[in-house]
């Protein structure tokens, strides 16, 4: 085996270097001897055998070196020498071995750190088994847009599909939860008795749901998740006295979940759906979808599959109009739940990207000044010998020494980056809890400083090393000649560097101007001064108990009125800003006399277009638009004569008044919404409030139908107060309040002004880093600017010295200087304003109320750019009319 | 005797000090000398070009090394002859065959 034998030798020369040596220097002098005994015996007499002996062996040292390269790991200690003299190289120019390195270590650590939340969010593969086989499943409705499914479609998808071998559904709410340590309000899913399945997760204690447990009027049974099980079930081995209040009903304890599983996202408890029976209607979008593929069967493959069930639903349901399906579709289910994050993310690795670039560029710079100095050395050291491989490799060496010690001194700067980057990152961004430095995220990084260092190595080995190097010996060491060259391609790099940072500046300058405009947009609501209180009640079937908890709500509110220094208080059943916002529905316009007999009436009004309208559904007390601020425009709104027994009355926002009444008053026209809550009253429209961005900022306002929580009661709400005073004391007396009102309902508090920040969060992690790596990036160029034109001024001493000397004004020294200066910025600027009109558009998506191709962040950007880069090339300018010439003359 | 350039001798030497090595295993001395006799007193191979020979032939796998004592009670280095070594060696004495044979009918040519 002729490779184990050199593995083994390899091994032997590199780490028994020092045996090795020993055992070849033994064995010369035996063979001295052995060559001296034989001497002897030819009848030599002692010293002369010796003599002779020696002269036979020749040159000890010479063949002791011969066999040394023979050696296979000889190549590697030449590169260990080759290591220490590139330390000694980077030691002797200590400042700019300084400079280098740690710009190197800014942008490698900014990328890595950037990659690993691309890698930790996107890359990643989901815990679960096989987790790239997991596909999340939609209904696509009339607009081409994905929404949930409604039962019977998941039942057609379920039984009909030939693709996947488990197929579940599930949704999740918050819910208040007690009969463990204290009530909580607990995010809870409801799933198909598969769902587990799908995700090959088995409990780790207890067992899994069976089909008998979801069927209509089971046992409630409940899976908790392995946090949980800790906390609140004190680690309870014997599930079998575990039960749950969960909504009013008592579950019972049947398994712990893995403590690595937590689908959906921080869900706690996992129950049956439908316990209560599924709801019919083929356009009631309710649940979510997952399922397994069977294998071989390719993400195309379902897609067709789910898509021609869908359509054959389509064609033959009898609930035809916007609301039903009208196709499905399969993406993978770490596509769906990341992809919102991915254009955002890939933009800020693309522009940390940019950043890395310009910090190689400015190391670029460095090392190639540093080269040209060298000329002398690389010049005798060629004339000694040295091939033009070994002096690149020279290069290469130091170039990974720097990059290596940037890159290691960049992650230890990515370990506080990443957990920096965990807290400034929006809170709707996915698997944030997957971020972190992980080997692949190490791997990436040791690659990078790999790659900056070839790319480094090779670029100045090549630059270094053209042309004919022992030229450098009769210049007498003033290397005029090849430095010539070398400047224009320092200077290159400097264009190449302002027109990267011009990319990267204007791409932050357009999300900085998109999130100024977007904080210039008036919400149509306050945000400060108010606290919001999270409130939900058992579901309930049954009117009266509907109406018994209005009249809960109506009496908390009260309570919470007498808080000092709390003013209005109102409640709604969804607050602005918040992820998910109202439900949204088509109501029709109808009057009391055109009520039909039985329900199914209403689906031939349904067919007549000009009845229908479209709008967000909203359940609020009066007290809720007081505590916003949102405008009364015409009519009123709720007040103490909208009891429940009195006619149901709706409040509707400007834009749907607009869009469905135009040039109507639409006060007194009644409408049929009963779709959204099941109660089949009409309502009366009595007022018109103000449009409000329930979406975001960024998003238009949504036409909204307001009907009042007294009349209309539902069990989850969210109650909002105007206070002064401190929000701790306003929360204390908050809960004290809910307590004495019912000491089983959880409620969870938090400020406006946090909701309304959170919803702005993505765009101001995007404005942030990419400002920061905009500034960086800009620091650098105009670092670099600086250095070559310093660099180029002092070579040129002399030149300018003679230019003085022979009556050159300082006037023209400066102009001569800057001009060369401004050519650079020119061709940077220019390159750069063509790779922004280009590379915007990418960012597109991300902007609001300015265009990617926005002529005054152009301009801004631009300007900004020039000026900085001229100032960087003012100070050596100015260093050149202060040449003496007769000390310029006598320079070198 | 020899002091061409070791480069058109490469190949040669390997096989030379293969063939000293058939006899058994001997140390660097026994071989340059073995090789002298076998080769009439022609070739004499000086320690120079010998050890860097014998060390990369070792690093080949061609073969190995042990210290043993000499005939005179001398500690010596010696070596032996490994399969892969006896394989090369037929390799290498094909090839001088069908070089020899060549150089030989291009100089009869002339």
């Amino acid at each position: 085996m002729p490779l184990l034998v050199k593995a083994r030798s390899f091994l032997r020369n590199l780490l028994l270097s020092r045996g090795v040596e020993a055992d070849l220097d033994q064995e010369v002098r035996s063979h001295l001897e052995l060559l001296t005994e034989e001497n002897i015996r030819a009848g030599m007499p002692p010293k002369e055998a010796q003599r002779a002996a020696r002269i036979e062996l020749g040159g000890i040292e010479q063949m002791k070196e011969q066999v040394r390269d023979v050696q296979t790991a000889n190549w590697l200690r030449s590169v260990v020498s080759d290591c220490r003299y590139g330390l000694r190289q980077l030691r002797k120019n200590p400042g700019a071995t300084a400079v280098m390195v740690f710009t190197l270590a800014l942008a490698i650590g900014a990328t890595t750190a950037i990659f690993s939340v691309v890698y930790g969010v996107l890359l990643r593969s989901l815990p679960y088994t096989d987790a790239n086989r997991i596909m999340a499943v939609f209904e696509v409705n009339s607009q081409g847009r994905w929404s949930h499914l409604a039962d019977p479609n998941f039942d057609d998808f379920r039984d009909q599909n030939r693709s996947f071998q488990r197929i579940a559904k599930y949704n999740n709410d918050v819910v208040s939860v007690s009969g463990a340590a204290q009530p909580t309000r607990t995010i809870v899913a409801a799933v198909s008795p598969d769902f587990l399945k799908v995700f090959r997760i088995q409990p780790i204690l207890g067992r899994d749901f069976t089909a008998d447990d979801a069927k209509k009027g089971a046992g409630p049974t409940v899976l908790v998740s392995y946090g949980y099980w800790r906390q609140d079930l004190a680690s309870a081995e014997d599930l079998s006295h575990a039960h749950l209040k969960i909504d009013g009903a008592v579950y019972s304890v049947i398994g712990v979940l893995p403590a690595e599983f937590r689908f959906p996202a921080d869900v706690d408890l996992w129950l049956p759906a439908d316990l209560q029976g599924e709801n019919p209607s083929r356009t009631s979008h309710n649940y979510y979808a997952v399922g397994r593929l069977r294998n071989g069967v390719t993400v195309e493959q379902a897609n067709l599959d789910i898509s021609a069930i869908a359509r054959h639903i389509h064609e033959t349901s009898s609930e035809q109009g916007d609301y039903l399906l009208k196709d499905g579709i399969v993406v993978p289910l770490q596509d769906s739940i990341t992809g919102k994050a991915r254009p955002a993310l890939l933009v800020l690795l693309g522009a940390v990207g940019f950043l890395l670039l310009v910090a190689c560029a400015n190391v670029a710079n460095l090392l190639l000044a540093q080269a040209s100095v060298r000329e002398r050395e690389l010049a005798i050291r060629s004339a000694l010998g040295a091939a033009r491989g070994r002096l690149i490799r020279q290069f290469l060496t130091e170039a990974f020494l720097l990059s290596l010690a940037g890159g290691g001194l960049g992650v230890l700067g990515a370990l506080a980056g990443v957990s920096a980057l965990a807290g400034l990152a929006p809170e709707n961004l996915p698997r944030l809890d997957s971020v972190s430095i992980s080997i692949p995220v190490l791997v990436f990084a040791f690659l990078l400083s790999t790659a900056v260092a070839a790319g480094l190595g090779a670029f100045t080995a090549a630059r270094a090393t053209s042309g004919d190097l022992r030229k450098g010996l009769e210049e007498g060491g003033r290397g005029q000649a090849g430095s010539q060259g070398s400047q224009r391609v320092g200077r290159s790099i400097v264009a190449a560097q302002i027109a990267i940072t011009l990319v990267l500046v204007v791409g932050a300058g357009l999300l900085g101007r998109s999130l100024l405009k977007v904080l210039e947009v008036n919400p149509g609501f306050r945000v400060d001064k108010i606290i919001t209180m999270d409130v939900s009640l058992p579901w309930v079937e049954d009117p009266k108990a509907k109406v018994g908890q209005g009249i809960f709500f109506s009496n908390l509110i009260d309570g919470l009125k007498q808080i000092p220094g709390v003013g209005k208080v109102g409640a709604t059943s969804g607050l602005p800003l918040l992820e998910g916002g109202l439900p949204n529905g088509m109501f029709l316009l109808m009057t009391q006399n055109e009520m039909p007999k039985t329900p199914d009436g209403f689906g031939s009004l349904g067919q007549q277009k000009e009845r229908l309208g479209s709008a967000d559904f909203g359940v609020v007390t009066d007290g809720y638009f007081q505590v916003l601020g949102i405008p009364l425009i015409r009519g009123r709104i709720f007040d103490e004569r909208d009891g429940p027994d009195s006619p149901h009355v709706a409040v509707i926002s400007e834009s749907l008044a607009r869009d469905r009444w135009p040039n109507q008053d639409p006060i007194g026209h009644t409408i049929q919404f009963g779709n959204m809550d099941g109660d089949l009253r009409l309502l009366t429209i009595i007022g018109v409030v103000g449009d409000t961005h329930e979406y975001g900022l960024d998003a238009p306002p949504q036409p909204t139908v307001y009907v009042n929580l007294f009349q209309r009661p539902r069990p989850a709400i969210t109650v909002t107060m105007l206070s002064d005073a401190d929000t701790r004391s306003v929360t204390s007396a908050a809960r004290s309040i809910l307590q004495n009102l019912n000491p089983e309902i959880p409620a969870k508090f938090q400020t406006f002004s946090q909701v309304y920040s959170a919803s702005l969060g993505s765009r101001r992690f995007n404005v942030i880093l990419t400002g920061f790596f905009g500034i960086t990036a800009l620091l650098l160029a105009t670092a670099g600017v600086f250095g070559v034109m310093a660099y180029s001024v002092s070579r040129r001493t002399r030149e300018i010295g003679v230019r003085i000397a022979l009556g050159a004004g300082s006037a023209e020294v400066l102009r001569m200087v800057l001009s060369q200066g401004l050519r650079t910025i020119f061709m940077g600027v220019a390159s750069g304003i063509a790779g922004s009109l280009a590379l915007t558009r990418t960012v597109a998506s991300l902007l609001f109320g300015v265009t990617a191709t926005d002529p005054l962040t152009f301009g801004g950007v631009t300007l900004l750019l020039v000026g900085a880069a001229l100032l960087a090339c003012l100070i050596p300018a100015r260093r050149a009319t202060k040449v003496d010439p007769l000390v310029a003359l006598r320079y070198e | 005797m020899n002091s061409e350039p070791t480069t058109l001798l490469q190949g040669t030497l390997d096989m030379l000090i293969l063939k000293s090595l058939i006899a058994g295993e001997m140390h660097g001395l026994g071989i340059s000398r073995r090789i002298q006799q076998i080769t009439g007193g022609t070739f004499v191979v000086k320690p120079g070009s010998l050890f860097p020979a014998l060390h990369r032939m070792e690093q080949e796998g061609w073969i190995s090394s042990f210290w043993g004592d000499s005939e005179n009670n001398r500690r010596a280095k010696y070596y032996r002859m490994t399969k892969a070594g006896r394989k090369q060696l037929e390799v290498e004495t094909k090839r001088w065959g069908r070089v020899s044979w060549a150089i030989a009918q291009a100089l009869q040519a002339s």
